[in-house]
């Protein structure tokens, strides 16, 4: 089953975990030597679904993307480094102005990448005609909203090609986080002449793409189970390419990932349940910090009792997070303290983590501690005139939903007296359906981030945002996350501030009770790979990896 | 013959159109849409509904399709942007078909061999074991048959690759472990018909002409003991053919079965469509030969609707 | 040589004809049915078979109110334990895996067992096999009896009326068959409310294709032997024959993929456990905990291996049953 929680692709959080402690340090060692290729044999839970950089949206498809095209930047771990463009660049006119210079570089077939490429792959994503589902990420750019509802046409978007070099964009307001999106490939250039020449074949086999990036994408026929990733000798930056080939196969079945790794047909396997939690014993064993924090949403709208402050506490203080994650889910994630995952962001002044500043205070809300959550639970139900509360907790075909339901079904009923909880299994898309209907009463949902910004998180509670299923509302909060936008937009420290209050206060709130911060469990063969990185989303970036023959 | 054969391929178009029709209604009532995933905001959903044409009233939409089909266009997959659904089934369903028909041919020679003897050495020690063995077979779920498999022959013992689909070797396992359940069926048929038959007045007739007990066996006991196992052949093949979630789970295959399921979970219409009328097909078919063969194997059977 | 033997009169008796001698029966007069379970009682596989279900539905009913231990009662502590019989040091059931007594080591207090060790959550397997069984044979129960009632009467009024009504009837057989299950599922989980109703119902709708299809293979084969000529020519009406006549000759088919529904229903219902939509938790079946124990086949055998061995169990007591049945039934077997 493809899980669109993973959906989480370059351009996410700033989770930095160096897989090995000897990375950066060595970076041109094993170049030059000739002879035997240098490989790499990883896998995927699922297959690629498309290769066009405008209709790309799972985690799988960003992966291969990041290994074979490139955009304007580049994450070197959490390092936002310039690839096509020459530099970072710092906007002007009030932060609504960019204006890129593009390096010198080519496509696989040879051609050069000039701005023109940028201005119709960015045109290409947010016209309607071409069924992106990310175009949304566009908004906030000159005219692109307009654009995606019909009403303009895609050469109005705020792109041009000022020469062949040189690219500007204009936004309609400043969007602080705008230059950590440009890593998704929603954002990459596109070959005008590719896309002509493929037509509606382009992006979705190896053969119908040119490649930009430091590998080429060979043997994908758009639908197989494992496909090669081999040196692009026209990628700008080769010399830090070190690893000739990178293999990859789709695996869904853990005991088969753990049983290829160990036969070694595998280089990197990724685990989950049990596997996991076998695999942690193996010093092979390596944990990837992933931004993505699921938490439990409760539907005020249909549970008026969710509506008392108390109640939500109390449920929150029900739950002994330590235990699930050691005993249920296994596979080595960590305790949310906070909706707003840990390694996200760093405070601008400090460069504190925002969920670890965050967590100083109310870090008592998402502690065990049944007596007093008891207590709450009680108080609560006199509050709202109740003696007891049914609810039923809607889960899905997941990997961990079974396991989590019966978990959280024991132990609410356990410490809240009058709680009776009943399980509804759905497939995940049902399950979506039903969430976003608000046909739950409660469920376990989860986010991942789309650029490393606490407003990826905090925006979706805010009263008349689509993804605040449970409807739990609050002024105050809302004041302060409009002020993050408008008011403190160009002021960092003051921005970073009001998004600090507003976490404190929907931590205290449990306006949605974090449940956990994901962790994926990976076995990767010892002493065979150096300097790999992984980029904030959990993506890997090879560049500058090399490997032992 | 010919005509009834014409006849029924007339009513096959029939079916086929029908299971399109209901498949298509049926779909509609899934709840959600292909697009509801977590991070797209419900203003773009909307907008891709309608890019996609799924905006308009359903019998626009049921007419649309329907074109399509009789143009061969099955449309284009929502999970797989831009491929479509001809290409995708026409790519996946090699390694599934190619396992299906090892399997079929494992399975029903082995449990026509195991359900023979077993009927001739009815009441023995050989028609315990092999009634044990049919048993077992069948009472344990392929899902994990086929993990005991990868385990023990494959990790354990090193004989065969562990997954991935990579030459006749890798096939062999998934291949036995899709044969369990046509071994066990066809074996357990064909032990009852067997004994039934050999128990028939025209067998006593032939064993008094002198004939051996093998020559009876294999001139008019096999013969007659088929019609069930024709029946059932049938439609397991197709089952078969059209692959298994599980076994390709497990042996990490690129077939069709996984994508089968998927495609349901996720939604995506046009590719449980276009599944749907391939097994849709492929079932009238057999099941039109099953019909034919049987007047074949037994000439008592006259097919309904010839001579009416 | 003329050694004449000389026969008196009184060497001739007359024989008395008794007619009443002539006609006896030996064997106790018996109906169909009476005669069927002598036969079948004198199957000894068939009897053990017969018994053994028995005690397995007595035990997994009864169970509902006397249960070693609450089925659903978790015990992180004790997560994946071994399984183990009191003090016994036999391996396999004395609480060691790979050489770790992990009763030791996880504190379970003295005098505390598990007879099949502990499952994810350390709740105690006995106990939820003992549900898991209870809810399967449920499940199997009442898709066999679907089979029976839809299917048989389905194939049998299709082939024995031929013509239009077997084309027509056919057609629709073919419709729902081609209708992939995983669909109707689906729908079934949106209708109702997701459960162990909505599992059932789908099964019901697509299950009794097959036994229709067998059926009417055999009732096109049978209804134009001498036997069913014979009763037609006397004028017996059809509903007669197909219950006097047309039953019993189908019987073994119809036993045998009885005996495939059952494995059939309990594994679908496995399979929706595998792919994520099976019975909604708590609630075990053999189903749920065979795709649960077949994830950690290599880590934890014992939590796939008691499951597996009741379904096994259970499977060849009812074949064996079946087979004993279709001897005592049909009436073309000989075995009397």
């Amino acid at each position: 089953m493809k899980k669109t929680y993973g959906v989480k692709i370059a351009a996410a959080a700033t989770v930095a975990v160096a897989l090995l402690s000897a990375c950066s340090g060595n970076k041109s060692s094993s170049t030059g030597s000739t002879g035997a290729k240098t490989t790499w044999s990883r896998m995927e839970g699922d297959i690629i679904s498309t290769m066009d950089p405008s209709l790309i949206t799972d985690a799988i498809s960003g992966q291969a993307a990041t290994d074979t095209m490139a955009g304007l930047y580049r994450y070197d771990g959490s390092d936002l480094q310039p690839d096509l463009a020459t530099a970072v660049v710092k906007p002007t006119n009030s932060g609504k102005t960019y204006t890129f210079k593009i390096r010198n570089a080519k496509w696989s077939n040879g051609d050069a990448i000039t701005a023109n490429d940028f201005v119709f792959g960015w045109r290409r994503t947010v016209d309607p005609a071409t069924k992106s589902q990310y175009a949304y990420l566009y908004s906030g750019i000159e005219n692109a909203d307009a654009i995606m509802a019909g009403k303009k046409k895609a050469s109005t978007l705020g792109i041009k090609a000022v020469n062949k070099s040189t690219v500007e964009v204009t936004l309609e307001h400043a969007i602080p986080y705008f230059e950590t999106m440009l890593v998704n490939p929603a954002f990459f250039p596109q070959s005008e002449k590719a896309v002509d020449q493929y037509g509606s074949k382009y992006g979705t086999q190896s053969k119908y793409l040119v490649f930009s990036g430091p590998y080429k994408l060979v043997g994908w026929n758009g639908t197989n189970n494992s496909w090669k990733e081999t040196k692009n000798d026209s990628y700008w930056d080769k010399k830090n390419v070190h690893i000739d080939q990178i293999n990859v196969t789709a695996i869904k079945d853990p005991s088969t990932a753990y049983n290829l790794f160990k036969s070694g047909k595998l280089d990197d396997a990724s685990l989950t349940g049990d596997q996991a939690a076998q695999a942690k014993s193996d010093p092979s064993y390596q944990g990837v910090k992933q931004a993505s924090t699921f938490y439990l949403e409760m539907n005020e709208k249909k549970i008026p009792a969710f509506k008392n402050t108390k109640i939500r506490q109390a449920i929150s203080m029900t739950i002994n997070r330590e235990e699930y994650i050691k005993k249920v889910l296994q596979d080595g994630s960590i305790v949310a303290p906070n909706l707003t995952p840990s390694g996200l962001a760093t405070d601008p002044a400090t460069k504190k983590d925002f969920s670890a500043e965050a967590a100083k205070t109310g870090s008592q809300y998402t502690k065990y501690n049944p007596k007093e959550a008891t207590k709450l639970w009680t108080e609560g139900l006199k509050e709202a005139g109740l003696k007891d509360l049914n609810i039923e907790l809607l889960t899905d075909d997941g990997e961990n939903s079974k396991k989590t339901g019966e978990y959280l079904q024991n132990t609410f009923e356990k410490n809240l007296p009058g709680l009776k909880v009943s399980i509804s299994t759905v497939p995940f898309k049902t399950r979506l359906a039903r969430s976003t209907a608000g046909q739950f009463d409660m469920v376990m949902g989860g986010w991942s981030a789309d650029f490393p910004d606490p407003i990826t998180f905090l925006d979706l509670f805010t009263s008349n945002n689509s993804y605040n299923r449970g409807k739990w509302s609050n002024a105050e909060y809302d004041k302060l996350i409009d002020e993050s936008k408008t008011t403190y937009a160009n002021n960092a420290e003051k921005r970073w501030d009001v998004l600090l209050q507003a976490q404190e206060l929907l931590t205290k709130e449990q306006g949605v009770i974090p449940i956990y911060q994901r962790v994926q469990a990976h076995l990767v063969k010892q002493g065979k790979i150096s300097g790999l990185k992984t980029t904030p989303g959990g993506a890997y970036d090879f560049v500058g990896a090399t490997v032992k023959k | 013959m010919v005509k009834y054969i014409l006849k029924r391929i007339g009513f096959l178009l029939l079916t086929l159109f029908l299971v399109a029709s209901i498949t298509f209604f049926l779909m509609k009532l899934l709840p959600g849409t292909p697009f509801n995933n977590p991070k797209i905001p419900a203003a773009q959903q909307a907008i891709l509904a309608k890019q996609y044409g799924l905006d308009l009233p359903l019998w626009q939409q049921y007419v649309n399709y329907m074109v399509g089909i009789v143009h061969g266009n099955f449309g284009e997959s929502y999970q797989f942007a831009g491929q479509t659904v001809s290409y995708l089934i026409s790519t996946r369903i090699g390694p599934s078909l190619q396992l299906g028909v090892q399997a079929m041919i494992v399975g029903t020679l082995l449990g026509i061999l195991l359900g023979a003897i077993a009927a001739i050495r009815k009441n023995t020690w050989v028609d315990a074991v092999a009634t044990i063995f049919a048993i077992i077979g069948r009472s344990i779920p392929n899902f994990v048959f086929a993990a005991l498999l990868q385990f023990w022959l494959a990790y354990k013992m090193n004989l065969f690759p562990i997954a991935l689909w990579d030459g006749f070797s890798s096939s062999i396992l998934p291949t036995l472990a899709l044969a369990m359940a046509p071994l066990a069926n066809t074996a357990r048929f064909m032990r009852t018909e067997m004994v039934d038959v050999l128990n028939s007045d025209y067998i006593e007739l032939a064993k008094s002409k002198g004939e051996s007990q093998w020559q009876v066996v294999a001139k008019h006991a096999m013969r007659n003991s088929m019609i069930p196992i024709v029946t059932i052949i049938g439609p397991m093949a197709v089952d078969l053919m059209l692959g298994s979630l599980v076994v390709e789970n497990v042996f990490a295959i690129p077939g069709i079965g996984q994508q089968f399921v998927q495609s349901i979970t996720t939604n995506d219409y046009p590719v449980i469509m276009g599944l749907t009328i391939l097994y849709s097909v492929m079932l009238t078919v057999v099941i039109l030969v099953v019909d034919v063969l049987y007047g074949i194997i037994d000439p008592r059977i006259r097919l309904s609707g010839e001579g009416n | 040589m003329a050694d004449n033997i000389k026969l008196g009169a009184d060497a001739f008796k007359h024989v008395q004809v008794n007619t009443a001698e002539q006609e006896k029966i030996a064997a106790p007069s018996l109906t169909f049915t009476q005669d069927a379970i002598r036969r079948l009682k004198q199957n000894k596989a068939a009897l053990i078979s017969f018994w053994v279900l028995v005690v397995i539905a007595v035990v997994a009913i009864v169970t509902i109110w006397f249960s070693p231990a609450d089925p659903n009662a978790q015990h992180l502590a004790y997560q994946h334990l071994p399984p183990k019989w009191g003090g016994l040091d036999i391996p396999f059931v004395n609480g060691v895996r790979k050489g770790v007594d992990l009763y030791a080591t996880n504190h379970v207090p003295k005098g505390t067992y598990f007879l099949l060790g502990t499952d994810y959550l350390g709740r105690d397997m006995l106990s939820r096999i003992l549900v898991g069984t209870r809810v399967s044979l449920f499940i199997a129960f009442l898709a066999t009896f679907f089979d029976l009632t839809i299917g048989v009467f389905y194939g049998i009024i299709s082939g024995w009326k031929g013509g239009l009504t077997d084309t027509i009837m056919q057609r629709v057989i073919e419709i729902i068959s081609s209708v992939p299950n995983l669909v109707v599922v689906i729908l079934m989980l949106l209708v109702f409310k997701p459960g162990l109703t909505s599992i059932i119902l789908a099964i019901a709708m697509t299950g009794w294709v097959t036994m229709a299809r067998l059926v009417r293979a055999q009732t096109l084969q049978l209804k134009d032997q001498e036997f069913i000529l014979a009763a037609r020519t006397l004028g017996e009406s059809g509903s007669k024959i197909a219950f006097k006549h047309l039953i019993p000759n189908l019987s073994s088919t119809i036993i045998i993929q009885t005996m495939f529904t059952i494995p059939t229903a309990i594994f679908f219902e496995a399979f929706l456990s595998y792919i994520g939509i099976g019975l909604p938790a708590p609630t075990a079946s053999l189903g749920t905990l065979l795709s649960d124990g077949q994830k950690v086949l290599q880590i934890y055998p014992s939590e796939l291996v008691f499951p597996a061995i009741i379904i096994v169990v259970l499977m060849l007591a009812f074949n064996l049953l079946a087979d004993g049945l279709r001897d005592a039934f049909d009436p073309r077997s000989n075995n009397r």
